[in-house]
């Protein structure tokens, strides 16, 4: 794994985004700033799971709103993301930091397809019911708890990368 | 101009405050991370009414009814990017002083707040029915371009 993260690094595109004075800013800008479409869309429809935002909107028209501009925001995110690493790819591996960050990440992909395939195979009966099951409620809520905890250990990151 | 603000932004960084933040090896951080949550509700609060403003969704919604539900959150995110970006203002202010970036970041700043609370506040709260929807559209290109020319200002300081 080490090996294989020292040579991404010292690809020809790795150093070239890492030692460009203007594409890694702008790689780093897209980064953050999807994030506001990512997580800044996908946050809302984790607070309808929980109930706190627009209660008489049915979740799954919600979901189809809302996830179309979440999905684009991630692989804005996804793609500058992998760019950031190619470029630092060693750095990042033996960051424990971004170590946490995939891990959050993953969970956060496998909650999220846990409530995809899972429990939303049962939306008839929840959609617009004003209860809202638990394991409904718990998939928002492991989604905005997993998501702080990426985007806190990508900021922390950051700074080891630095 | 600028130079006339040297002594206020001297007296910034040497605030107890400052020198708390610089003192700690977290601080800086720790609040730089809050301000980046804050900065993923402000700016997904606010891409969820441009969209509506541009008919992408929740079309069935008054944009009044859209735009009551998301201005709060909207509201709550800037203060505390606000008070989270004071703190990291205060920390490093001479560096800041003599960045363009943040000049900029300052500029763009002070007219998105200004046209979100007058302009784009007025679009959201009346226009319910559909007829102008051009100029429900230029607001949101407007809010989108000004509140991204925050953001990439922002993201500069750190670089340049």
């Amino acid at each position: 794994m080490y090996s294989l993260c020292e040579l991404i690094q010292n690809s020809q595109i790795g150093t070239s985004i890492r030692e460009s004075l203007f594409v890694f800013p702008i790689i780093e800008a897209t980064h953050v700033l999807a994030l506001g479409l990512s997580v800044g869309t996908l946050v809302w429809f984790d607070l309808r799971l929980l109930g706190v935002v627009m209660p008489d909107e049915p979740i799954s028209k919600l979901h189809r709103q809302v996830m179309p501009w979440a999905v684009l925001g991630f692989v804005l995110m996804f793609v500058s993301g992998s760019l950031l690493f190619w470029a630092n790819a060693l750095k990042a591996y033996t960051s424990l930091y971004f170590r946490l960050k995939f891990l959050f990440l993953v969970l956060a992909g496998c909650n999220a397809i846990a409530f995809e395939f899972a429990t939303k195979r049962s939306i008839q009966s929840w959609d617009s019911a004003p209860a809202i099951p638990r394991k409904v409620k718990l998939a928002g809520l492991f989604s905005i708890l997993l998501w702080i905890a990426v985007i806190t250990f990508g900021r922390a990151t950051a700074y080891h990368l630095t | 101009m600028r130079s006339s603000l040297l002594p206020f932004f001297r007296w910034c960084d040497e605030t107890f405050i400052a020198v708390a933040v610089r003192k700690s090896v977290i601080a800086f951080p720790t609040i730089e991370t809050f301000h980046l949550l804050a900065l993923t509700l402000l700016f997904g609060s606010i891409a969820m009414q441009n969209l509506r403003l541009c008919g992408f969704i929740m079309k069935e919604h008054p944009v009044s009814k859209v735009t009551k539900i998301f201005a709060p959150w909207t509201f709550w995110a800037l203060m505390v990017m606000l008070s989270s970006g004071l703190l990291l203002f205060l920390s490093e202010a001479m560096k800041c002083y003599g960045s363009d970036p943040f000049w900029i970041k300052m500029g763009f700043l002070f007219l998105t707040v200004a046209f979100h609370f007058t302009i784009y506040r007025r679009i959201t709260r009346t226009q319910d029915q559909p007829p102008t929807v051009l100029k429900a559209r230029v607001a949101a290109a407007v809010s989108f371009t000004l509140w991204l020319g925050v953001g990439l200002a922002g993201r500069a300081i750190a670089f340049i």
